[in-house]
């Protein structure tokens, strides 16, 4: 026997709280009670029999009986029993496997056709009165339909299910489905999983699973060796050159040797042959030196069951050159700090000024064009006529007192005791960044907005600062404050969707920090333990700017989990025997409903003090 | 403004009944009760031999003219009978749960006294309990109802029922003969037999109205009691079922129909009428089927 809608604990407590609830009500009925008659002459000859002398507790022991046995049938009625098996109208949740791994081959079909096999199997075995609800599982459980009879529906959501990019969260599935058990279905069915079951390493010893699961397994242990992540980054060591790092496993049971090729646009960049024993992963690294942009392409000589990681491309961003135009008379003393492999600097006398000049930056030496360029502008020791900053005075014998290292100019810079024999002091406006300052005032100020300018009072190379430290950083940072994204740090990395975690420096503001998709829409992360997190389910490009750093995230790879679950050996599995329409039980709430119903109503006539039936029954009295 | 005892659409139906008495009672000429007794009535009742000293003016000369013999036509006598209520103000009368028995009898008593006085009858409103209170005599018609209803109004219940008192108190201050109608639960503890049956022996007709609550015939309580009773205050404890219920009401209908016998045995009527009953249907039901009033 069933109780579908109690369980028997919950059927006795609330058989155990209503019968206590009843008898105390019944002694509170039959507890003694004052009342002011007309007279006392009747009550004294009512009855000798029924004096105190007589009194019990319970007065009527049958009656109470009768309402308590009343009482638990209709309790029982309500609990909805059920007499033989009850298999039919039950809540199943069937978890479909649409992880990557399910793209692999098995022979002429995919671990999702055979996964998808066995899910319609089950929902054609299952009686027509259950419901089921289909959850798609990857990454993310993400439900398909309600609870649902209609097998057509069903049929055709199972149908529909295509493998996606992620590796499979087990444990999650699971975990949802119980919730959805709980909260939604009316009587609760089975957990069914259905597909190859490859996870994370963490869950691979999953052991705590529900005690309704029911796996529809899938093989899926088969051989393959994958891709799991290329990275690119400007090599720290030869300009111009790439540092390339490709990380490959093997997620079979057998010791594979695979080979390796690198091309940028059709064009050999490296190859190597690994040797990998059954799970392991080797990592390998190469330098390639390019001006150009394009696509690397990594490709594994590998046929195996999943080709889908066997290739993967990475863009390689193109390098522009910061352009710079020096108008001095004197290009020679300017030429060593200006050179970079990141600056294309062209030399101009004075005479050719253009103040529409095609540049980045134009550096004007001792010489103030009669209109500004349109470009951001560095002057070094202007005219007082001319200067941007209005020239409170020349001094000589000017110290140089501090430079604001908590400005993007100032960073870094140091200098002891070092005297100008001439400098320009110049006067601030509110906005005006001060980096350099002496007693007399600023000697070096910046000035923010559309174009950026700085100007210096002084020449970096012709004055004692020629020799100082501090002269090329300070150029450096010039020209970083005006042009960042020439001076940006770019790296690029192709891995796999799912969680991506970037290691950032420490302090960094999450106000500075953007996150953003092919398509420049943000995407949400965190920041926690200067480790940045974001989770991207679909394949694609995300770029993380922080700061003077760009990372390029290529999320092409499918993330192929590295271990298989086996589940343990209490974990009922294949597809149970079809049951026809489940009428197999049988309804026996009815009865005791009405057992509940008669006992009442015979309580009523054989002991009831209502109104009514004192009338009825004088009237039969009086008819007899 | 307190809610008149009557509402003016009973007044109404009530005008078109009369008191009845079954006795022949000596009283005033002018009344509409019709008696045994000859006298200076409108409606012809014999004839007689003239005796000398007989009024001439009831000579029937026309036999005269013919037979040569002098005849006296007599009349019916109408007396004026004094019809006096005697209106229960115990403590018991207080009792019921849905209807209170004081204000049905006042209610009652108003409306015999408003059929009286349509008919002219003088009607003496007399409550009792203990003894006799202070009573309110209307005659004159139907315009002296409002002090009647008045009087009625103003009534306070008090005192346990005293029959015996009451009907000795009666009977002194009420030598004349007449027309008395109880109005009580007659729920004594002593027995009002007695009483009854003085009032009866010295001459008065008797019209014994007993008024009950349900729960007076058919106490609705079970289980263990405490009983208290409203004019003594003296307790009982027992416990009531069904079967003592059974006995109890059977109890009270043997005492009904006691009353019932006492006022048979004496010539006069009884009426028991229980307070689930609407006024009015008293009236024109129970009331009327016993020739108290038509």
């Amino acid at each position: 026997m069933n109780f579908l809608n109690l369980s028997l604990g919950e059927l006795l407590g609330m058989a155990g709280a209503i019968s206590a609830g009843v008898v105390a009500l019944y002694l509170l009925d039959r507890s003694k009670r004052r009342q002011v008659v007309a007279t006392l002459r009747f009550w004294t000859a009512a009855d000798s029999r029924t004096e105190m002398k007589h009194r019990k507790r319970i007065q009527q022991p049958w009656s109470l009986l009768l309402q308590l046995l009343s009482l638990l049938f209709l309790l029982i009625a309500l609990a909805g029993p059920r007499l033989g098996s009850d298999d039919s109208g039950r809540d199943h949740v069937l978890i479909l496997d649409t992880s990557a791994w399910m793209q692999a081959r098995a022979g002429r079909t995919t671990l999702i056709d055979e996964a998808r096999s066995a899910a319609l199997a089950y929902v054609k075995a299952l009686p027509s009165r259950d419901r089921v609800m289909l959850v798609r599982a990857d990454a993310l459980a993400t439900p398909v339909t309600a609870f649902e009879a209609d097998r057509q529906i069903l049929n055709d959501a199972i149908r529909q299910s295509q493998p996606g990019a992620s590796a499979l969260n087990l444990a999650q599935a699971l975990e949802f489905a119980q919730r959805v058990q709980k909260l939604q279905a009316q009587h609760p069915g089975e957990i069914v999983f259905a597909g190859a079951a490859r996870v994370p390493e963490d869950e691979a010893s999953l052991a705590t699973v529900p005690s309704n699961l029911r796996v529809l397994a899938v093989n899926g242990a088969l051989e393959n060796v994958g891709l799991r992540k290329i990275g690119l980054r400007r090599s720290t060591s030869v300009a111009d050159s790439w540092d390339i790092f490709v990380s490959l496993r093997n997620y079979g049971l057998k010791p594979r040797d695979v080979g390796l090729e690198l091309q940028l646009g059709g064009a050999p960049v490296g190859s190597k042959t690994f040797s990998l024993k059954p799970g392991e992963e080797q990592q390998a690294t190469f330098t390639y030196r390019t001006h150009a942009a394009g696509y690397l392409e990594a490709r594994l000589n590998a046929r195996d069951a999943f080709p889908q990681d066997d290739r993967a491309v990475v863009e390689i961003p193109s390098e522009k050159p910061l352009r710079v135009v020096v108008y001095s008379n004197e290009p020679a003393l300017l030429k060593p700090l200006i050179s970079s492999n990141q600056v294309n600097a062209v030399f101009e006398p004075p005479a050719k000024y253009d103040p529409q000049v095609k540049a980045d930056i134009v550096i004007l030496d001792r010489f103030a064009p009669p209109q500004r360029p349109k470009a951001s502008s560095i002057w070094i020791e202007p005219p007082a006529a001319g200067s941007p900053i209005p020239v409170k005075g020349t001094r000589t014998g000017v110290k140089l007192d501090a430079w604001r290292t908590d400005t993007p100019l100032g960073a870094g810079l140091r200098t002891k005791d070092v005297l100008l024999a001439s400098a320009e002091i110049f006067t601030i406006a509110p906005g005006d960044i001060a980096v350099a300052e002496s007693t007399e005032g600023p000697l070096i100020v910046a000035r923010p907005g559309s174009p950026k300018i700085a100007v210096l009072g002084f020449h970096p190379v012709k004055s004692s600062m020629k020799y100082e430290l501090a002269t090329p950083l300070l150029i450096a940072n010039t020209l970083r404050w005006m042009a960042p994204d020439v001076f940006r740090s770019r790296e690029v990395q192709a891995g796999t969707v799912g969680t991506v975690t970037v290691p950032v420096e420490r302090g960094t503001d999450p106000a500075a920090v953007r996150v953003i998709t092919e398509d420049n829409r943000p995407l949400p992360f965190t920041i926690e333990d200067n480790v940045l997190r974001f989770f991207s389910g679909a394949p694609g490009t995300v770029r993380v700017l922080t700061g003077d750093r760009e990372l390029v995230y290529s999320q092409t790879l499918p993330d192929v989990a590295e271990s298989l679950w086996r589940p343990p050996s209490t974990v009922r599995k294949g597809i149970p025997r079809p049951t026809g329409n489940g009428v197999s039980s049988t309804d026996i709430w009815p009865w005791f409903a009405v057992l509940g119903a008669l006992g009442l109503l015979l309580d009523w006539l054989l002991f009831g003090r209502s109104r009514a039936y004192r009338l009825i029954r004088s009237a039969w009295r009086k008819a007899a | 403004m307190p809610e008149p005892l009557i509402d003016r659409a009973l007044l109404e139906k009530l005008e078109r009944l009369t008191i009845h008495w079954q006795k022949s009672l000596p009283g005033l000429v002018g009344g509409h009760n019709t008696s045994r007794f000859a006298g200076a009535g409108q409606e012809f009742l014999d004839h007689r031999h003239f005796h000398q000293g007989d009024d001439l003016r009831a000579v029937n000369w026309r036999a005269f003219l013919r037979l040569e013999k002098l005849f006296l036509k007599m009349f019916q006598l109408e007396p004026r009978i004094p019809v006096r209520i005697l209106l229960d103000i115990s403590k018991s009368m207080e009792t019921g749960k849905d209807s209170n028995k004081f204000d049905y009898a006042r209610k009652l008593a108003a409306a015999m006294c408003y059929v009286g006085l349509v008919r002219l009858d003088s009607i003496c409103l007399q409550p009792f309990s203990n003894n006799l209170g202070d009573a309110f005599l209307a005659s004159g018609g139907r315009h002296r109802f409002q002090q009647a209803a008045t009087f009625l109004s103003n009534l306070q219940i008090g005192g346990a029922t005293n029959f015996f008192g009451a009907a000795r108190d009666f009977i002194s201050k009420y030598p004349q003969r007449g027309l008395v109608i109880v109005i009580s639960d007659f729920l004594d503890d002593a027995d009002c037999e007695k009483p009854l049956q003085y009032l009866s022996d010295f001459g008065h007709e008797l019209i014994l109205t007993q008024i009950w609550a349900d729960e007076d015939r058919e106490p609705p309580w079970d289980g263990e009691l405490d009983l208290e009773d409203s004019e003594t205050g003296l307790h009982v404890e027992l416990a009531f079922d069904s079967s003592a219920r059974a006995q109890y009401t059977a109890a009270f209908d043997e005492y009904a129909q006691h009353l019932r016998h006492v006022a048979l045995r004496n010539r006069g009527r009884y009426v028991g009428i229980p307070t689930s009953v609407p006024v009015e249907d008293a009236l024109f039901g129970p009331l009327v089927r016993s020739g108290a009033i038509e």
